[in-house]
């Protein structure tokens, strides 16, 4: 998954740039390894770099009313391959999520991901650039994504896949022009405060187009399947975002619902694993009348722990971000929510640094199913052989983690806490069935 | 009444040569144009504007009258062009005639006019007067403002005070010139502080250059949010008829987003917004249309009481439902709305004739002036490139499919040879009259397709106006400031605005 941003000022005298910068930080939590930003008026000129977005995009020194800009949890090798890509020299392109295919093109396997993509426009558009043909070319694109493009005669358009898999929302800066983001929270950032809802969603196929003298919705086709990521409500989206005009709050809420539902446990408190599974462990103390507590406390900067692709990152931020509140846990029975479970090794770490500051039994309860299978759509699950969920009963981990009990919700559950039907969801990392691209 | 009957008779008994002359030729004046061929008195109708509108130029010729092209703006041109024609009285649509005087030199020669004249319009011509007047007697749904009469004397407000604001031309340009920024997120303030500099520097430099009538030229006003209206009202300078509220939509694309422009599309049904004529959901309350229309009263009293002047024609409050006041003054027009002129000619039952009569003779509290019950949405239509380089929007050969039903001209120029070409604006109104609003935004949609350019130049328009979506977040909105404005209504605050100064103490406005 990225974070990518698309903002279009018809009036020449904005700079977006650090609206820019404030939206991407909005995003940041969608990525944190890469960050990147062009910037088109006068000149177009493309920052970026590794690390997080203020490091990277602090000092800009490029001007334009137009903008796009992508965070991206990706390492990359080359740096033409940092987001936002350039496709050609007129087209520049923030993604999220995967391409698997483009119609008439094969894959060429000495290319990186990035390099197909560029080498399947080269091929679908030649030299061309028109914001009809970038729109055509994604049209002919198969998998689950969503983009922003811009070119070099200052038009932007952004879409998603006719499956909806990734997210995409509109917000509107006053009479000065519009925002394309992949959440709302952006809106709430950058945007104007407007009292209804922050932004609109871009529905599944359809593409918005900016263009100097004009702003349209593009309808899609007619296809009606859909399957929309049901990672993002999990754990991926901000909790003040909506994801296909469901507030993910309201899901994380539900969530902490059900966990509570579907299975009775005596205990003295309920805690949750920061920063995401506080609202299930609000829901589910709400809902059982167990007190919830505050079980930790962070040193340094928030950094999202789950995905980091190297262990001893992983580790750290972890010890570094969960230091345990002896006081909340000590001779206490502790109902312990976490959001997601990928190796156990983290959970571990948790479960043991709460026992040793003296809770007496823990309950762990996990606010998404077991993950055992991979995402072709590009959200990082680690190879299947490294699934503590894939290989162990729930009873196992209990005992590998350390703790009294363990249990995953279920996905029928999760179903019901979105609040979408089954066949309009994509939930392959948790059962193996992935839609038709 | 007898005074009233006898004037009546008057018209009744010369209404086959009744004569009527029309000044401007936009989608407004095509709108008034019909609602004079529709009157019992079969006025013949005259026009005079810059460009031939192909729609009036039909009535004007099917009435056995005729068109002249010439400046509406210019006093001597319309008394020439009124004395040759001996019309009864004069129709003025647009506001630059009347910030021109046209009114005052045609009574001095005794010819009617329906039309605010040069004294009366400071309402709308002036932004700053505008407020100063509502300040000075205290009429409610006044916004804070500031008046500068140099970029320089403005720049260092701007830089140190104005937050959200709304940056506007001191005068009425065409609707141009106004930019609303919203200045919250300290994180965005060096931006937002430069175009806001900027910008007052091209209200100042580029907007206003045109114009020496009047010493200020940059008018800053706090910015507020809410759902805006028009409420348009007849008056003969003692009695205010209103008309149903309209709603605007002044962004250039759909979902209100993009640049404002004049006004792509309007929604009325009943006083108050409502939702179809059977349906009471509603922007507005009725009570909310009372207060507007006292407020629009107000305006009129102290305007015509500070000139001594009598206001005869049409008053509109450009009004918003705020959180801080509930009925606010945007604006003041001192002519019908275009497009909102259309929505409400198209149900205007009483006929015009008769109530223009009524005005020039200030008898207008003796006449019932009705409207049908009926929703009506318009929907403009504009070549690509409005509004922000109108240049490219304009001379392009327009082609006509189909009958010209329900199709108002606005920008567009008829040629002798009989072809139209388009103006740098928007190129026609279509109206769609229904049971409801949703309805009637289908019907007007349907007729969108109606116009196009020859040369593939694209045609644009918003699709939205008048969607069931829409309106339900108009009436959102306005739930959401009712809220907030009842609130402060029970506190005893409405419309006060309290700052504690750290240092200074407590400030307050309002």
């Amino acid at each position: 998954m990225t974070g990518i941003l698309g903002i279009y000022l018809f009036d020449e005298k904005w700079n977006a740039g650090s609206f820019g910068i404030y939206g991407l930080m909005a995003l940041q939590h969608r990525g944190q390894e890469t960050a990147g930003i062009e910037l088109i008026g006068q000149a177009r000129r493309r920052v970026f770099g590794k690390g997080l977005v203020e490091d990277v995009l602090s000092h800009l020194g490029a001007e334009g009313h137009i903008c796009v800009g992508a965070v991206s949890p990706y390492p990359v090798e080359a740096e033409e391959d940092v987001q936002p890509l350039a496709f050609n020299e007129k087209v520049t392109v923030a993604l999220d999520g995967r391409v698997t295919r483009v119609e008439g093109y094969s894959w060429d396997a000495s290319l990186s991901y990035e390099g197909n993509l560029r080498k399947a426009f080269a091929s679908f558009a030649g030299p061309r650039g028109e914001i009809e043909t970038v729109k055509e070319f994604f049209d002919n694109c198969r998998g689950g994504f969503a983009y922003i493009a811009v070119n070099h005669r200052m038009e932007m358009v952004a879409g998603r896949c006719s499956l909806g898999v990734k997210p995409l929302v509109l917000g509107k800066f006053g009479f000065e022009g519009g925002i394309v983001a992949s959440e709302s929270c952006v809106m709430d950032v950058i945007g104007e405060r407007v009292p209804i809802s922050p932004a609109e969603n871009i529905e599944a196929g359809d593409a918005m187009v900016f263009t100097p003298f004009s702003a349209r919705l593009v309808k899609g086709g007619d296809s009606s399947s859909r399957a929309y990521c049901s990672f993002e409500y999990v754990y991926l989206a901000r909790p003040d975002s909506y994801i296909n005009d469901i507030p993910i709050y309201r899901v994380r809420r539900n969530i902490g619902r059900k966990l509570s539902e579907e299975d009775r446990v005596d205990a003295d408190v309920v805690i949750g694993v920061p920063e995401t599974a506080i609202p299930f462990a609000m829901a589910y103390s709400n809902e059982t009348g167990i007190p919830i507590e505050k079980g930790f406390e962070l040193t340094g900067r928030r950094v999202r722990s789950a995905l980091r692709p190297d262990q001893f990152e992983r580790l750290k931020g972890v010890q570094l971000k969960l230091n345990v509140i002896s006081e909340a846990v000590r001779g206490k029975r502790v109902i312990l929510i976490d959001d997601s479970v990928v190796r156990g090794n983290t959970l571990a770490n948790i479960v043991y640094l709460m026992k040793e500051k003296g809770a007496k039994e823990i309950h762990v309860r996990i606010g998404s199913p077991h993950i055992v299978s991979h995402c072709p759509f590009g959200v990082e699950v680690p190879p299947e052989d490294e699934l503590i969920g894939r290989h162990l009963s729930e009873e196992k981990i209990a005992e590998v983690v350390g703790a009294d009990s363990f249990k995953y919700l279920s996905v029928e559950s999760l179903i019901e806490a979105i609040g979408l039907k089954r066949d309009e969801l994509c939930l392959g990392c948790f059962n193996c069935v992935y839609p038709e691209v | 009444m007898s005074f009233a009957w006898a004037a009546l008779t008057v018209f009744t008994r010369r209404c086959s040569w009744l004569k009527v002359l029309l000044v401007g030729g936009g989608g407004r004046e095509h709108a008034i144009a019909v609602a004079f061929a529709r009157s019992s008195y079969s006025p013949k109708l005259y026009c005079l504007s810059e460009l031939v509108n192909p729609g009036i130029s039909r009535i004007v010729k099917n009435s056995g009258g005729e068109y002249y092209v010439g400046n509406p703006n210019d006093p001597e041109m319309v008394l020439k062009t009124a004395l040759k024609t001996g019309v009864d009285f004069v129709f003025i649509g647009p506001e630059e005639p009347n910030f021109h005087g046209v009114p005052d030199s045609l009574e001095e020669k005794g010819v009617p006019c329906i039309g605010a004249n040069r004294q009366v319009a400071e309402i709308e011509l002036s932004k700053a007067s505008m407020r100063d007047l509502q300040w000075k007697y205290r009429i409610p749904g006044r916004l804070w403002y500031k008046k500068f009469r140099t970029f320089e004397d403005a720049a260092p407000y701007v830089e140190e005070y104005a937050e959200s604001v709304a940056l506007k031309p001191a005068r009425q340009v065409g609707g141009k010139g106004v930019k609303v920024i919203e200045d919250f997120q300290v994180y965005l303030k060096d931006e937002k502080r430069k175009v806001k500099k900027q910008h007052v520097e091209s209200i100042y430099r580029d907007y206003m250059k045109d114009y020496g009538d009047m010493d200020f030229k940059i008018l800053i006003e706090e910015r507020v949010w809410g759902p805006e209206y028009t409420l348009q009202c007849f008056t003969d300078g003692r009695t205010i008829v209103p008309m149903p509220a309209v709603q605007d939509n002044k962004h250039a694309f759909d979902g209100d987003l993009g640049p404002e422009t004049g006004g792509m599309g309007s929604i009325c049904c009943g006083m108050n917004l409502k939702w179809g004529v059977n349906d009471e959901r509603a922007i507005l309350t009725e009570e909310e249309v009372e207060k507007s229309v006292e407020i629009v009263k107000m305006m009129v009293d102290a305007i015509q009481l500070e000139t001594g002047r009598k206001y005869h024609g049409v008053v509109a409050g450009q009004m918003m439902l705020t959180s801080i006041w509930g009925p606010t003054i945007i604006e003041m027009y001192s002519r019908l709305g275009d497009p909102e002129a259309l929505n409400v000619l198209a149900v205007l039952k009483t006929d015009i004739v008769e109530i223009c009569e009524a005005i020039i003779s200030e008898r207008l509290n003796t006449v019932k002036v009705e409207f049908e019950d009926k929703a009506t949405v318009v929907k403009a239509v504009s070549p690509h490139g409005y509004p922000l380089s109108r240049d490219l929007a304009k001379g392009h050969l327009v082609l006509v499919h189909d009958d010209e039903e329900g199709i108002f001209w606005a920008s567009a120029d008829l040629k002798n040879s009989g072809t139209i070409k388009s103006g740098g604006s928007r190129l026609v109104e279509c109206l769609g009259v229904a049971e409801t609003i949703p309805e009637a935004s289908r019907i007007a949609e349907r007729l969108t397709t109606k116009v196009s350019l020859a040369d593939g130049w694209g045609l644009f328009h918003r699709s939205d106006i008048g969607s069931e979506k829409s309106l339900e977040r108009r009436i959102m909105l306005a739930n959401m400031a009712r809220e907030i404005y009842k609130y402060r209504e029970r506190k005893g605050i409405l419309g006060k605005r309290m700052i504690w100064m750290p240092g200074k103490g407590l400030e307050e406005v309002g």
